[in-house]
């Protein structure tokens, strides 16, 4: 049975929904803190998280963001710095969303002189600079982030394994729900108008940088929310650890293998690397980074435009209205 | 009818899904000065990139002294003696004048007549040997057309195809532009013209061809079509 | 913290920083025409540097020839890998944008860093040669002989592009081709081909780069994506699209480190860096000598 009945909407909607029924129900029927499936899942979804932050200013705007690390970073250090001045507490979410907002912020300001710029490459370059500034901010950021040593939390704090879990289910809920919204509505078309043609997007009178701003910033409040969980969740965070390019690497190549500018693809992508990623180090631990790799390297040969153009079979990004039966896999 | 130089029979052609060109077919003889005239959006450009082979067309033939060439890669056209000036020119703006027309004999059967080559060129366009060393892009409007003609012109061309050369030029430089066009047809340069200039163009050709928006409108001995009272009615406005 | 130096502390300073920036200019000048071919940012540029230099480490442990010359043996092989890296991976994305070029790359460097991690174990590895140690001195400035080896070197490759891409046909025709593809193309010249010869020679020149790593700095598998980053943003100071600018960007960011790693302190170097980057980014992205549009309309 091709995967192509997933493209019927009640299907796909009844299938959605008994996956979020499972990923609900799971933890509490098995032992959360000894369970590998527990811990994947809250790891896939910080990844879907960052996919698909990733997703909306460079799958549906069109600006390649390489920056990634930068607001994980942000979000990790305010996390852990105003935990340790006792001015918030464990999984505290205003400590989460103060540090998605400073992150954003931190989008907002870098992006009004780089995304000013029509040239796309100069924002890549200019993002990846800035998450380099910033570990270097940190190594040198003396008492206040201990340098390289970095930042160690209370690990007395951890109750269990469900609360990591649930939190980040709900974040992950939020952020696809964020951007199936934004997706649908006039926003959504004036992203992929401003990736289509900016010129004539421009002449049509949609204010450009705006809205460019709009989709980073977005993407990097989910990333710094998602910097800021995983402080919680390994009480220790370093510059090695916080602005590690992973964190940049991993989320493009998921979102790229399942369609960037797509509304599921990236976290198609998501678990499907995640997956491919563990079976590999289960089964060839030395070997498996050289298979990440090669996975890499034959995605980008075989399938350039990510899973799901080659699922619905659709190859082009052309600004339509979709026919309904659509929708679920609709690029814009 | 034996031996048309090139021959356009009934090609289609797309741009990604949208049709351009319906079903076009003409063809050009040689030594003949060949005129493809129409509005803009007509198609021209389309059909001289396809005989190029820069696009391929989704249907029918094109056939350069008999043998086909559409699946061919671009070098190999320009290697079988077609040459293509394209719209806007398109010159190597931070190449020097030289370099530009050392490029036009890249071809490797070309090479060996470079020096030749250089020499025919400098013996039509003068004022471009006392620019050799500079950059193309700081010539003016009317030396960076004669430049783009002359670079055509090293891969010794049977075929030469100009893609609106007239456009932004001023009217004294379109006049001379024409004059040299003519002395090309008497050195046995085979020349297919693609121009809005409609009433200058058909006063040179030998034979139009008249495009509407992707279909052959009209043909005709350019005397013929210029006297033509229906032609003269369906384009007026494209007289200049 | 800030210690202002004397004179002559200060021009050694200025000079190693020259040195220093000659190594990051021969990286840049394969980034700059790589990127001028293929409109990407080839990310594995560091890794194919280290590549380079654990070949060249292994032709110096096994058999004791100068690394200089076990380069040079080595040399063709890389021009050759360039030349089929294009033709067997990037030349069919080429087509697909510029996303799939960039993934290409990317995943290659994963493949290489830990390919080699693998075979030739994560372990740290140093050249060294009869001149490793050796410093020429004159008023009172010292300079390490070895800098003054890899700038020489530098300067050499760099001439030999020079006139590759003035005096030569080929040369000529991928100038033309980075430029305008479409172009080229209706001249005859084949956007394959064309490609193939630019890869070669930016591989060939990030070959000569990673010699010049493993005699200057003890090195691991992933040492390479510093020297890809620092490639980058001598690129971006000297401006896309041109050699000498890659070069001279190369030069500028070496003096940028050294005088801020002695003046303000070592950590602070990297972050001057970017932050020049950026600065350069967003006030004048062409660069110094750059001659690349910003315009995409």
């Amino acid at each position: 049975m091709s995967p192509r009945f997933l493209l019927k909407p009640k299907l796909s909607y009844s299938f959605l929904g008994v996956v979020l029924c499972f990923f609900i129900v799971y933890p509490l029927v098995v032992d959360a803190e000894l369970s590998y499936l527990v811990y994947f899942l809250y790891s896939t979804f910080i990844y879907v998280t960052l996919a698909q932050g990733w997703n909306l200013a460079a799958g549906y705007t069109g600006q390649v963001s390489l920056g990634q690390h930068a607001f994980i970073g942000i979000g990790a250090y305010m996390t852990a710095i105003t935990w340790r001045t006792g001015w918030t507490g464990y999984l505290d979410p205003l400590a989460m969303i103060m540090s998605g907002l400073g992150a954003a912020l931190v989008a907002i300001a870098i992006g009004v002189p780089l995304l000013a710029k029509l040239r796309g490459d100069y924002f890549a370059l200019g993002t990846l600079g800035l998450g380099e500034i910033l570990r270097v901010i940190a190594i040198n950021g003396g008492s206040l982030t201990e340098g390289t040593a970095g930042i160690s939390l209370p690990s007395s704090s951890y109750v269990s394994m469900h609360y990591y879990y649930y939190i980040a289910l709900l974040i992950v809920v939020i952020a696809q729900g964020a951007l199936l919204w934004i997706t649908h509505s006039r926003i959504g078309l004036a992203l992929v108008a401003i990736r289509e043609d900016e010129t004539a997007a421009a002449a049509n009178g949609i204010a450009i940088l705006r809205y460019k701003i709009l989709a980073f910033a977005v993407g990097a409040f989910f990333t710094g929310l998602c910097g800021s969980l995983n402080a919680y969740y390994v009480f220790h965070i370093n510059t090695t650890g916080a602005f590690s390019l992973n964190w940049v690497i991993v989320p493009i190549l998921m979102a790229s293998l399942g369609g960037a500018g797509t509304i599921w693809g990236p976290a198609f992508g998501a678990f499907i690397l995640a997956g491919v990623y563990e079976l590999a180090n289960i089964w060839m631990p030395e070997l498996h980074p050289i298979f990440s790799g090669s996975f890499i390297v034959l995605v980008a040969l075989f399938l350039p435009d990510g899973l799901m153009s080659y699922l619905t079979g659709r190859k082009d990004r052309i600004l339509q209205k979709l026919p309904v039966f659509h929708w679920m896999f609709q690029k814009a | 009818m034996a031996g048309h130089l090139l021959e356009v029979n009934n090609i289609d052609i797309f741009h990604g899904e949208a049709q351009a060109v319906w079903g076009v077919s003409f063809h050009v003889d040689r030594e003949n000065i060949i005129a493809l005239v129409g509005a803009n959006g007509a198609g021209k450009s389309t059909i001289l990139n396809t005989i190029s082979s820069v696009i391929h067309p989704s249907g029918g033939e094109i056939l350069f002294s008999g043998k086909p060439i559409v699946r061919r890669k671009p070098e190999e056209v320009v290697a079988m003696g077609i040459s293509h000036v394209p719209e806007g020119r398109r010159l190597f703006s931070r190449l020097t004048v030289l370099e530009n027309l050392e490029l036009g004999a890249y071809p490797s059967n070309t090479r060996p007549y470079i020096k030749e080559s250089l020499e025919r060129a400098f013996n039509l366009f003068p004022a471009l040997k006392e620019r050799v060393s500079q950059r193309a892009g700081t010539l003016s409007g009317g030396e960076q057309q004669m430049l783009a003609i002359a670079r055509a012109l090293m891969a010794r061309p049977y075929l030469l195809m100009l893609d609106e050369p007239s456009l932004g030029l001023a009217p004294i430089l379109v006049r001379l532009l024409f004059e040299i066009i003519e002395a090309l047809k008497k050195e046995g340069v085979t020349i297919l013209l693609v121009e809005q200039n409609v009433h200058q163009t058909l006063e040179i050709a030998d034979y139009a061809y008249v495009l509407q928006t992707g279909h052959m409108k009209m043909e005709g001995r350019a005397e013929e079509l210029l006297n033509n009272s229906e032609f003269q009615q369906a384009f007026l406005g494209m007289i200049g | 913290m800030f210690g202002f130096p004397s004179f002559s502390i200060f021009l050694q300073m200025f000079l190693n920083g020259i040195l220093l920036g000659c190594m990051y200019g021969v990286a840049a000048i394969g980034l700059s025409l790589i990127f001028g071919c293929m409109e990407i940012v080839f990310i594995a540029q560091g890794a194919v540097m280290i590549l380079a230099a654990y070949c060249v480490y292994w032709i110096v442990v096994l058999s004791s020839i100068d690394p200089l010359f076990g380069f040079l043996l080595i040399l063709p092989i890389f021009i050759a890998f360039g030349w089929a890296m294009y033709m067997g991976l990037f030349r069919w994305v080429a087509k697909a944008g510029k996303n799939p070029s960039l993934l290409l790359a990317f995943g290659l460097m994963v493949l290489f860093e830990n390919l080699m991690s693998v075979v030739w174990s994560p372990d740290v590895r140093t050249v060294k040669t009869w001149y490793s140690t050796a410093t020429l001195s004159f008023a009172e400035i010292n300079l390490s002989v070895t800098r003054l080896i890899v700038a020489a070197v530098a300067l050499i490759a760099t001439s030999l592009v020079f006139l590759f891409l003035k005096k030569t046909m080929m040369g000529k025709a991928v100038r033309a081709a980075s430029e305008d593809m479409h172009a080229a193309s209706i001249l005859g010249i084949s956007p394959v081909g064309v490609s193939a010869v630019t890869f070669a020679v930016g591989i060939a020149l990030a070959g000569v780069a990673g010699t010049a790593v493993c005699i200057t700095y003890p090195f691991d598998p992933f040492f390479g994506l510093t020297f890809s980053l620092k490639a980058l943003v001598a690129v971006a100071f000297g401006g896309l699209g041109s050699v000498a600018g890659a070069l001279l960007g190369g030069v500028i960011l070496g003096v940028l480190e050294s005088l801020s790693s002695y003046m303000i302190g070592a950590g602070w170097a990297d972050a001057v860096s970017y932050a020049a980057f950026l600065i350069v980014l967003i006030f004048r992205p062409e660069g110094i000598l750059g001659t690349v549009s910003t315009e995409k309309v």
